[in-house]
């Protein structure tokens, strides 16, 4: 019995500190995704899209969706020359990492909004392969 | 025998406490960690990628003080088995994970499922072995 209540003191205790660094973690995930997501069937009925590949380089490299610009956070100070080059602020920008488990591509939109204070920008849900599984893309694709 | 059950909570105590250490680190990486073993919702893995890790630091603290250790036994048996029964559901259904054990780390199609499985039976076995050894030395003194 002094166990379960020893092993619920600790509970409590990563609770209230997990509950801290939600809001006071710089890198702390946020629970409100909806907001930045979108998905493929919405992306096809966009006039004009604008998209970014937010994988590594390795990942770009390899094959990537036709027209995508890359935009890292690893290589974001040095992307983000070329990305403000030729980013359309007319066009609905999306932003695309390798599945649904990445989180690379929310973090780039979530930066992106706040950097350039733009809310057209969104993370394509399921990321590279649904573009592959919907034929849109193609391993290898440049 | 007290001794040996000492050593054994303290390295436990250790690799829980740099687990913890390198997921809070960055609780995002580790999120994407958890939502490659393809189990659990997303709103869940978020809850889980803020606690976990401070659970983890916490057993680890209180494996190498021994506040509260009794609960902290069983936190962690609780802990690896989970973190086994993951590992062993992704590995039968061929996911390509990253483990996230120890913050976030290279693909399962990289490092294979064999290290961390074995690593959590081995955290397994420790346990057992500590718990073991605790309780005869206990036995010992009482008699």
């Amino acid at each position: 019995m002094k166990s379960v209540q020893e092993a619920f003191a600790l509970i409590l205790i990563a609770l209230v500190c997990g509950g801290l660094a939600y809001f006071t973690h710089p890198l702390a995930p946020s629970f409100g995704i909806d907001e930045l997501s979108i998905n493929i069937e919405e992306v096809q009925s966009e006039a004009e899209v604008f998209w970014i590949d937010a994988r590594s380089d390795e990942d770009f490299a390899r094959g990537h969706f036709e027209g995508a610009i890359l935009l890292n956070e690893e290589r974001w100070e040095e992307l983000l020359v070329d990305f403000l080059d030729r980013w359309s602020p007319s066009a609905t920008t999306v932003v695309y990492c390798s599945s649904q488990s990445c989180m690379r591509s929310h973090e780039v939109a979530k930066r992106l909004r706040e950097e350039l204070g733009v809310e057209d920008i969104f993370a394509l849900k399921g990321g590279w392969e649904t573009l592959l599984e919907t034929g849109l893309a193609k391993e290898g694709d440049e | 025998m007290k001794m040996l059950a000492r050593i054994v909570y303290i390295a436990l105590g250790v690799t829980f406490g740099w687990a913890g250490v390198a997921k809070l680190i960055d609780p995002s990486a580790f999120l994407s960690s958890i939502l490659t073993y393809e189990v659990f919702g997303y709103v869940l893995a978020v809850a889980a990628s803020l606690f976990v890790p401070y659970l983890e630091l916490c057993v680890g603290f209180s494996f190498v003080t021994g506040f509260l250790r009794g609960g902290a036994r069983w936190l962690a048996g609780g802990m690896t088995v989970v973190f086994l029964m993951l590992l062993v559901q992704a590995a039968l259904r061929g996911l390509d994970v990253d483990c996230g054990c120890f913050g976030s780390e290279a693909k399962a199609s990289e490092t294979g499922f064999l290290w961390p499985i074995s690593r959590d039976v081995l955290m397994l076995g420790g346990l057992w072995v500590a718990v073991i050894c605790e309780r005869k030395a206990d036995r010992k003194r009482e008699s």
